[in-house]
Protein backbone atom coordinates (compact mmCIF):
# COMPACT_ATOMS: atom_id res chain seq x y z
CA UNK A 1 0.00 0.00 0.00
CA UNK A 2 1.52 3.32 -0.49
CA UNK A 3 2.03 6.24 1.28
CA UNK A 4 -1.09 8.29 -0.58
CA UNK A 5 -3.46 5.15 -0.64
CA UNK A 6 -3.29 4.62 3.37
CA UNK A 7 -3.92 8.24 3.58
CA UNK A 8 -7.33 7.79 1.52
CA UNK A 9 -7.99 4.45 3.37
CA UNK A 10 -7.90 7.06 6.57
CA UNK A 11 -9.77 9.60 5.39
CA UNK A 12 -12.42 7.03 4.61
CA UNK A 13 -12.48 5.35 8.31
CA UNK A 14 -13.02 8.87 9.57
CA UNK A 15 -15.45 9.78 6.98
CA UNK A 16 -17.85 6.35 8.72
CA UNK A 17 -16.55 8.26 12.23
CA UNK A 18 -17.90 12.08 11.31
CA UNK A 19 -21.67 9.99 10.73
CA UNK A 20 -21.40 8.14 13.94
CA UNK A 21 -21.84 4.51 11.82
CA UNK A 22 -19.62 3.15 14.14
CA UNK A 23 -19.37 1.10 17.37
CA UNK A 24 -16.48 3.09 18.31
CA UNK A 25 -13.48 0.57 16.81
CA UNK A 26 -12.78 1.66 13.09
CA UNK A 27 -14.97 -0.10 10.52
CA UNK A 28 -14.31 -1.15 6.90
CA UNK A 29 -15.30 1.02 4.06
CA UNK A 30 -18.34 -0.22 1.81
CA UNK A 31 -18.60 0.31 -1.55
CA UNK A 32 -21.37 -0.99 -4.11
CA UNK A 33 -19.16 -3.48 -5.71
CA UNK A 34 -18.61 -4.95 -2.45
CA UNK A 35 -21.83 -4.82 -1.19
CA UNK A 36 -23.01 -6.65 -4.30
CA UNK A 37 -20.67 -9.21 -3.23
CA UNK A 38 -22.53 -9.69 -0.20
CA UNK A 39 -25.94 -9.71 -1.29
CA UNK A 40 -24.40 -12.64 -3.87
CA UNK A 41 -24.33 -15.00 -1.12
CA UNK A 42 -27.80 -15.12 -0.38
CA UNK A 43 -31.43 -15.66 -2.03
CA UNK A 44 -33.17 -13.28 -0.43
CA UNK A 45 -34.80 -10.27 -1.89
CA UNK A 46 -32.25 -7.20 -0.17
CA UNK A 47 -35.51 -5.00 0.60
CA UNK A 48 -37.21 -7.70 2.29
CA UNK A 49 -37.35 -6.33 5.79
CA UNK A 50 -35.32 -9.15 8.71
CA UNK A 51 -36.44 -6.82 11.58
CA UNK A 52 -39.35 -4.65 12.06
CA UNK A 53 -39.07 -1.79 14.29
CA UNK A 54 -42.10 0.21 13.26
CA UNK A 55 -42.32 2.27 16.87
CA UNK A 56 -38.93 3.90 15.94
CA UNK A 57 -39.49 4.07 11.78
CA UNK A 58 -36.41 1.61 11.26
CA UNK A 59 -36.72 -1.64 9.68
CA UNK A 60 -33.55 -3.53 9.35
CA UNK A 61 -33.43 -4.94 5.57
CA UNK A 62 -30.84 -7.87 4.06
CA UNK A 63 -28.95 -4.61 2.40
CA UNK A 64 -28.92 -3.06 5.81
CA UNK A 65 -27.58 -6.17 7.35
CA UNK A 66 -24.95 -6.74 4.55
CA UNK A 67 -24.06 -3.31 4.57
CA UNK A 68 -23.37 -3.67 8.37
CA UNK A 69 -21.77 -7.11 7.71
CA UNK A 70 -19.21 -5.72 5.84
CA UNK A 71 -18.72 -2.44 7.99
CA UNK A 72 -18.26 -5.04 10.83
CA UNK A 73 -15.09 -6.62 8.58
CA UNK A 74 -16.69 -9.51 7.85
CA UNK A 75 -16.10 -11.96 4.52
CA UNK A 76 -18.89 -12.39 2.09
CA UNK A 77 -18.72 -15.81 2.55
CA UNK A 78 -20.14 -15.40 6.35
CA UNK A 79 -23.17 -13.22 5.18
CA UNK A 80 -25.56 -16.36 5.67
CA UNK A 81 -24.69 -16.86 9.20
CA UNK A 82 -25.38 -12.94 9.39
CA UNK A 83 -28.57 -13.65 7.91
CA UNK A 84 -29.39 -16.48 9.63
CA UNK A 85 -28.93 -15.03 13.19
CA UNK A 86 -30.94 -11.91 12.43
CA UNK A 87 -34.00 -14.17 11.16
CA UNK A 88 -33.21 -15.96 14.68
CA UNK A 89 -33.28 -12.81 16.48
CA UNK A 90 -36.86 -12.08 14.86
CA UNK A 91 -37.66 -15.66 16.15
CA UNK A 92 -36.09 -14.88 19.75
CA UNK A 93 -38.59 -12.03 19.91
CA UNK A 94 -36.90 -9.77 22.44
CA UNK A 95 -35.01 -7.56 19.87
CA UNK A 96 -38.89 -6.40 18.22
CA UNK A 97 -40.07 -5.90 22.30
CA UNK A 98 -37.33 -2.70 22.25
CA UNK A 99 -34.89 -4.34 24.76
CA UNK A 100 -31.96 -3.02 23.14
CA UNK A 101 -33.57 0.36 24.21
CA UNK A 102 -33.82 -0.70 27.63
CA UNK A 103 -31.85 0.11 30.50
CA UNK A 104 -31.10 -3.93 31.23
CA UNK A 105 -29.15 -2.99 28.36
CA UNK A 106 -28.44 -6.55 26.78
CA UNK A 107 -26.10 -7.63 24.38
CA UNK A 108 -26.59 -9.64 20.84
CA UNK A 109 -25.81 -13.75 21.89
CA UNK A 110 -24.82 -15.68 18.74
CA UNK A 111 -24.41 -19.04 18.46
CA UNK A 112 -23.29 -21.41 15.46
CA UNK A 113 -23.79 -25.16 14.85
CA UNK A 114 -22.99 -27.16 11.80
CA UNK A 115 -19.97 -27.63 9.21
CA UNK A 116 -20.27 -23.48 8.33
CA UNK A 117 -18.25 -23.06 11.44
CA UNK A 118 -15.13 -25.13 9.46
CA UNK A 119 -15.62 -23.50 5.78
CA UNK A 120 -15.44 -19.97 7.67
CA UNK A 121 -13.14 -20.57 10.72
CA UNK A 122 -15.07 -19.91 13.71
CA UNK A 123 -13.17 -20.15 16.72
CA UNK A 124 -15.65 -23.27 18.96
CA UNK A 125 -12.59 -24.12 21.05
CA UNK A 126 -10.15 -22.67 23.00
CA UNK A 127 -10.57 -18.94 23.96
CA UNK A 128 -13.88 -19.41 22.88
CA UNK A 129 -15.31 -16.25 24.58
CA UNK A 130 -12.09 -14.28 23.49
CA UNK A 131 -10.48 -12.36 20.68
CA UNK A 132 -8.33 -13.58 17.80
CA UNK A 133 -10.88 -15.20 15.70
CA UNK A 134 -12.10 -13.19 12.72
CA UNK A 135 -15.61 -15.03 11.89
CA UNK A 136 -16.02 -14.85 15.64
CA UNK A 137 -15.43 -11.07 15.92
CA UNK A 138 -17.10 -9.90 13.05
CA UNK A 139 -20.21 -11.64 12.87
CA UNK A 140 -20.59 -10.65 16.61
CA UNK A 141 -20.27 -7.24 15.65
CA UNK A 142 -21.94 -7.26 12.34
CA UNK A 143 -25.16 -7.47 14.60
CA UNK A 144 -24.58 -4.95 16.79
CA UNK A 145 -23.58 -2.50 14.29
CA UNK A 146 -26.82 -3.49 12.28
CA UNK A 147 -28.83 -2.19 15.32
CA UNK A 148 -26.90 0.77 15.70
CA UNK A 149 -26.94 1.94 12.11
CA UNK A 150 -29.86 -0.53 10.78
CA UNK A 151 -32.19 0.39 13.77
CA UNK A 152 -31.11 3.73 15.17
CA UNK A 153 -30.36 2.19 18.33
CA UNK A 154 -27.48 4.53 19.10
CA UNK A 155 -26.01 4.68 22.85
CA UNK A 156 -27.60 7.58 24.68
CA UNK A 157 -30.06 8.31 22.23
CA UNK A 158 -32.31 5.10 21.67
CA UNK A 159 -30.30 2.66 23.86
CA UNK A 160 -30.62 3.67 26.85
CA UNK A 161 -28.54 1.07 28.45
CA UNK A 162 -27.43 2.09 32.23
CA UNK A 163 -24.31 0.27 31.97
CA UNK A 164 -24.39 -1.96 29.02
CA UNK A 165 -22.08 -4.90 28.75
CA UNK A 166 -18.55 -5.84 27.15
CA UNK A 167 -20.72 -8.49 25.33
CA UNK A 168 -22.32 -5.59 22.98
CA UNK A 169 -19.09 -5.08 20.64
CA UNK A 170 -19.64 -9.07 19.77
CA UNK A 171 -20.54 -11.97 21.26
CA UNK A 172 -20.32 -14.89 18.93
CA UNK A 173 -18.91 -17.97 19.86
CA UNK A 174 -19.37 -21.77 18.08
CA UNK A 175 -20.25 -25.18 19.49
CA UNK A 176 -17.23 -27.35 19.97
CA UNK A 177 -19.16 -30.61 18.69
CA UNK A 178 -16.05 -32.47 18.06
CA UNK A 179 -15.24 -32.56 21.61
CA UNK A 180 -18.42 -33.14 22.82
CA UNK A 181 -19.81 -36.31 24.31
CA UNK A 182 -23.38 -34.94 22.92
CA UNK A 183 -25.35 -34.39 19.75
CA UNK A 184 -25.15 -29.81 19.45
CA UNK A 185 -28.11 -27.90 20.43
CA UNK A 186 -29.04 -27.22 16.68
CA UNK A 187 -29.34 -30.80 16.64
CA UNK A 188 -31.85 -31.32 19.62
CA UNK A 189 -33.55 -29.00 17.98
CA UNK A 190 -34.52 -30.53 14.86
CA UNK A 191 -30.92 -29.57 12.46
CA UNK A 192 -30.04 -31.98 10.52
CA UNK A 193 -26.37 -33.35 10.95
CA UNK A 194 -25.05 -31.96 7.43
CA UNK A 195 -27.19 -28.20 8.14
CA UNK A 196 -25.31 -25.53 9.99
CA UNK A 197 -27.82 -23.20 12.08
CA UNK A 198 -27.57 -20.56 14.35
CA UNK A 199 -29.06 -19.69 17.90
CA UNK A 200 -29.86 -16.05 19.12
CA UNK A 201 -30.93 -14.12 21.96
CA UNK A 202 -30.23 -11.39 24.29
CA UNK A 203 -27.93 -11.52 27.23
CA UNK A 204 -26.66 -9.43 30.36
CA UNK A 205 -23.31 -11.28 31.93
CA UNK A 206 -21.08 -13.88 30.77
CA UNK A 207 -19.87 -15.52 34.31
CA UNK A 208 -16.75 -17.82 34.70
CA UNK A 209 -17.59 -21.29 36.73
CA UNK A 210 -14.09 -22.75 37.87
CA UNK A 211 -14.94 -25.99 39.05
CA UNK A 212 -11.36 -27.95 38.39
CA UNK A 213 -10.98 -30.63 40.74
CA UNK A 214 -14.78 -32.02 41.01
CA UNK A 215 -15.46 -35.46 40.31
CA UNK A 216 -18.92 -35.74 41.32
CA UNK A 217 -21.58 -34.42 38.60
CA UNK A 218 -24.26 -33.44 41.27
CA UNK A 219 -21.12 -31.32 42.82
CA UNK A 220 -21.01 -29.34 39.14
CA UNK A 221 -24.15 -29.31 38.63
CA UNK A 222 -24.90 -27.25 42.22
CA UNK A 223 -22.18 -24.81 40.98
CA UNK A 224 -23.97 -23.64 37.90
CA UNK A 225 -27.90 -23.38 39.53
CA UNK A 226 -25.64 -21.35 42.19
CA UNK A 227 -24.66 -18.86 39.69
CA UNK A 228 -27.84 -19.15 37.72
CA UNK A 229 -29.72 -18.49 40.56
CA UNK A 230 -27.11 -15.26 41.94
CA UNK A 231 -29.38 -12.55 43.30
CA UNK A 232 -28.28 -9.82 41.59
CA UNK A 233 -29.17 -11.35 37.96
CA UNK A 234 -32.97 -11.37 39.45
CA UNK A 235 -34.83 -8.34 37.84
CA UNK A 236 -37.88 -10.95 37.06
CA UNK A 237 -39.31 -13.55 38.88
CA UNK A 238 -37.33 -16.65 37.53
CA UNK A 239 -33.57 -17.39 36.45
CA UNK A 240 -32.56 -18.50 33.11
CA UNK A 241 -29.85 -19.35 30.64
CA UNK A 242 -27.02 -21.03 28.89
CA UNK A 243 -24.65 -23.31 30.60
CA UNK A 244 -21.46 -23.17 27.88
CA UNK A 245 -20.04 -26.27 29.29
CA UNK A 246 -16.02 -26.80 28.19
CA UNK A 247 -15.73 -30.47 27.09
CA UNK A 248 -14.25 -31.62 30.24
CA UNK A 249 -17.32 -30.68 32.39
CA UNK A 250 -19.57 -32.45 29.32
CA UNK A 251 -17.59 -35.45 29.48
CA UNK A 252 -17.49 -35.40 33.16
CA UNK A 253 -21.26 -35.62 33.54
CA UNK A 254 -21.26 -38.01 30.35
CA UNK A 255 -18.64 -40.03 32.18
CA UNK A 256 -20.88 -40.41 34.78
CA UNK A 257 -24.20 -41.61 32.04
CA UNK A 258 -25.55 -38.54 32.73
CA UNK A 259 -27.65 -37.30 29.18
CA UNK A 260 -27.55 -33.72 28.39
CA UNK A 261 -31.19 -33.70 29.59
CA UNK A 262 -30.27 -35.26 33.01
CA UNK A 263 -27.59 -32.60 33.41
CA UNK A 264 -30.79 -29.86 32.16
CA UNK A 265 -32.67 -31.61 35.23
CA UNK A 266 -30.13 -32.08 38.03
CA UNK A 267 -28.95 -28.02 37.50
CA UNK A 268 -33.23 -26.87 37.32
CA UNK A 269 -33.58 -29.16 40.74
CA UNK A 270 -31.15 -27.25 42.14
CA UNK A 271 -31.97 -23.90 41.04
CA UNK A 272 -33.61 -22.51 44.65
CA UNK A 273 -32.39 -20.03 47.16
CA UNK A 274 -33.93 -19.70 50.24
CA UNK A 275 -36.34 -17.09 51.16
CA UNK A 276 -33.98 -15.44 53.59
CA UNK A 277 -31.40 -15.07 51.27
CA UNK A 278 -34.17 -13.18 48.81
CA UNK A 279 -35.19 -11.17 51.75
CA UNK A 280 -31.77 -10.53 52.51
CA UNK A 281 -31.58 -8.51 48.76
CA UNK A 282 -34.62 -7.71 49.39
CA UNK A 283 -36.32 -9.50 46.03
CA UNK A 284 -38.43 -11.88 48.39
CA UNK A 285 -41.26 -10.43 46.64
CA UNK A 286 -43.33 -10.08 42.95
CA UNK A 287 -44.12 -6.68 41.39
CA UNK A 288 -47.50 -6.81 39.82
CA UNK A 289 -47.59 -5.54 36.27
CA UNK A 290 -43.72 -6.17 35.64
CA UNK A 291 -43.59 -9.37 37.76
CA UNK A 292 -40.15 -7.99 39.09
CA UNK A 293 -38.64 -9.00 41.90
CA UNK A 294 -38.46 -6.61 45.23
CA UNK A 295 -38.99 -5.95 48.73
CA UNK A 296 -42.34 -7.24 50.39
CA UNK A 297 -43.09 -3.99 51.59
CA UNK A 298 -42.50 -1.84 47.62
CA UNK A 299 -45.71 -0.54 46.64
CA UNK A 300 -45.65 -2.34 43.78
CA UNK A 301 -45.20 -5.60 45.57
CA UNK A 302 -48.12 -8.21 45.02
CA UNK A 303 -49.38 -9.47 48.73
CA UNK A 304 -47.61 -12.69 50.00
CA UNK A 305 -47.51 -15.07 52.52
CA UNK A 306 -43.99 -14.43 54.13
CA UNK A 307 -42.95 -18.26 55.17
CA UNK A 308 -43.17 -19.65 58.65
CA UNK A 309 -39.48 -21.26 58.17
CA UNK A 310 -37.30 -18.65 56.40
CA UNK A 311 -35.44 -21.50 54.83
CA UNK A 312 -38.24 -22.49 52.95
CA UNK A 313 -36.82 -22.60 49.04
CA UNK A 314 -37.55 -20.14 46.49
CA UNK A 315 -37.37 -22.33 43.53
CA UNK A 316 -35.96 -19.78 40.94
CA UNK A 317 -35.24 -22.22 37.79
CA UNK A 318 -38.77 -23.21 36.52
CA UNK A 319 -38.58 -26.07 34.73
CA UNK A 320 -35.50 -27.77 32.57
CA UNK A 321 -35.97 -25.92 29.51
CA UNK A 322 -35.46 -22.67 31.46
CA UNK A 323 -31.12 -23.92 30.82
CA UNK A 324 -29.70 -24.51 27.23
CA UNK A 325 -26.89 -26.25 27.28
CA UNK A 326 -23.83 -25.92 24.81
CA UNK A 327 -20.12 -27.17 24.57
CA UNK A 328 -17.42 -24.91 23.72
CA UNK A 329 -13.54 -24.10 24.62
CA UNK A 330 -10.81 -26.45 25.15
CA UNK A 331 -10.93 -29.46 26.82
CA UNK A 332 -7.47 -28.28 29.28
CA UNK A 333 -9.68 -27.18 32.41
CA UNK A 334 -12.44 -27.36 34.15
CA UNK A 335 -13.31 -24.24 33.16
CA UNK A 336 -17.23 -23.17 32.43
CA UNK A 337 -19.12 -20.13 31.64
CA UNK A 338 -22.59 -19.28 32.57
CA UNK A 339 -24.81 -16.99 29.79
CA UNK A 340 -27.40 -15.09 31.55
CA UNK A 341 -30.40 -14.74 29.38
CA UNK A 342 -32.58 -11.76 29.43
CA UNK A 343 -35.43 -13.58 27.11
CA UNK A 344 -38.67 -15.69 27.43
CA UNK A 345 -38.00 -18.33 30.14
CA UNK A 346 -38.32 -22.05 29.34
CA UNK A 347 -38.87 -21.93 25.68
CA UNK A 348 -37.08 -23.84 23.16
CA UNK A 349 -34.17 -21.44 22.01
CA UNK A 350 -34.52 -20.01 18.61
CA UNK A 351 -32.67 -21.76 16.09
CA UNK A 352 -32.48 -21.48 12.14
CA UNK A 353 -31.23 -23.37 9.38
CA UNK A 354 -27.71 -21.57 7.50
CA UNK A 355 -28.92 -21.02 3.58
CA UNK A 356 -25.53 -20.79 2.35
CA UNK A 357 -25.60 -19.88 -1.74
CA UNK B 1 -50.08 7.35 19.32
CA UNK B 2 -53.08 8.25 21.62
CA UNK B 3 -53.32 11.55 20.40
CA UNK B 4 -52.78 10.64 16.76
CA UNK B 5 -56.30 8.67 16.97
CA UNK B 6 -57.74 11.45 18.63
CA UNK B 7 -57.56 10.87 22.94
CA UNK B 8 -55.76 13.75 24.79
CA UNK B 9 -52.82 12.23 26.10
CA UNK B 10 -49.81 13.76 28.37
CA UNK B 11 -46.60 11.64 28.16
CA UNK B 12 -44.87 11.40 31.93
CA UNK B 13 -41.07 10.62 31.97
CA UNK B 14 -38.39 10.91 34.84
CA UNK B 15 -35.77 13.84 33.69
CA UNK B 16 -33.07 10.80 33.41
CA UNK B 17 -34.85 9.75 30.03
CA UNK B 18 -35.40 13.67 28.50
CA UNK B 19 -32.58 12.77 25.74
CA UNK B 20 -34.44 9.86 24.54
CA UNK B 21 -37.92 11.18 24.66
CA UNK B 22 -36.61 14.18 22.41
CA UNK B 23 -35.05 11.90 20.06
CA UNK B 24 -38.52 9.67 20.08
CA UNK B 25 -40.73 12.74 19.64
CA UNK B 26 -38.52 13.30 16.27
CA UNK B 27 -38.37 10.20 15.11
CA UNK B 28 -42.44 10.47 15.17
CA UNK B 29 -42.54 13.37 13.39
CA UNK B 30 -43.13 15.50 16.68
CA UNK B 31 -40.19 17.78 16.88
CA UNK B 32 -40.92 20.17 20.26
CA UNK B 33 -43.24 17.49 21.01
CA UNK B 34 -44.44 19.06 24.75
CA UNK B 35 -44.77 16.34 27.28
CA UNK B 36 -43.92 15.97 31.51
CA UNK B 37 -40.51 15.43 33.07
CA UNK B 38 -40.20 14.15 37.20
CA UNK B 39 -37.16 13.85 38.62
CA UNK B 40 -35.59 10.33 38.72
CA UNK B 41 -35.81 7.76 40.26
CA UNK B 42 -39.30 6.28 40.18
CA UNK B 43 -38.61 2.26 40.92
CA UNK B 44 -36.90 3.02 44.48
CA UNK B 45 -39.50 5.53 46.14
CA UNK B 46 -41.75 4.91 48.59
CA UNK B 47 -45.79 5.21 47.92
CA UNK B 48 -45.64 8.22 49.84
CA UNK B 49 -43.26 9.70 47.90
CA UNK B 50 -44.83 8.76 44.56
CA UNK B 51 -47.71 10.80 45.60
CA UNK B 52 -45.92 14.04 46.25
CA UNK B 53 -44.43 13.63 43.34
CA UNK B 54 -47.45 12.88 41.13
CA UNK B 55 -49.19 15.93 43.47
CA UNK B 56 -46.99 18.28 42.40
CA UNK B 57 -46.65 17.10 38.84
CA UNK B 58 -50.27 17.60 38.09
CA UNK B 59 -50.36 21.61 37.33
CA UNK B 60 -47.91 20.50 34.92
CA UNK B 61 -50.19 18.07 33.38
CA UNK B 62 -53.29 19.90 33.15
CA UNK B 63 -50.80 22.78 31.42
CA UNK B 64 -50.12 20.20 28.41
CA UNK B 65 -52.87 18.92 28.28
CA UNK B 66 -54.78 21.96 27.47
CA UNK B 67 -51.98 22.89 25.03
CA UNK B 68 -50.92 22.32 21.45
CA UNK B 69 -49.21 19.27 20.95
CA UNK B 70 -45.91 20.66 20.27
CA UNK B 71 -44.09 24.57 20.96
CA UNK B 72 -45.46 26.47 18.38
CA UNK B 73 -41.70 27.87 17.61
CA UNK B 74 -40.63 24.55 16.43
CA UNK B 75 -41.82 23.05 12.90
CA UNK B 76 -41.93 20.03 12.11
CA UNK B 77 -38.48 19.15 10.15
Amino acid sequence: MTEVDAAEARRAIEHYYEHGWTDGLPVVPVTESYLAEFLARTDRDPDEVLIPMPHLNKNLTVRLAAINAALAGCLPSYFPVVVAAWDAFLGDGMVTRSIWQSTTGTAPFVVVYGPVRQRIGLNSQGNVWGSGFRANATIGRAIRLGAINGLGLKPHVFDQATQGTPAKYSCCIAENEEDSPWTSLAADNGIGPDDSAVSATVIRSVLHIEARHTTAPEQLAADFADSLCRTGALVRARASGYVVLNPEHARLFNKHGWSKADVQVAIAERGWRTYRDMEKTGKEAIAGGTGWRLPADHPDALPQETPEDPDTPVQLIPAPEAVHIVVAGAPNAGVSSIVETFGVVGRAPAIVKVEEK
Amino acid sequence: MLERAGIPAVSVCTDAFRITAEAMANQMGFPGYRYVTVTHPIASRTEKEIDEMARQALPDVIRVLGAGLTYPEVTPA
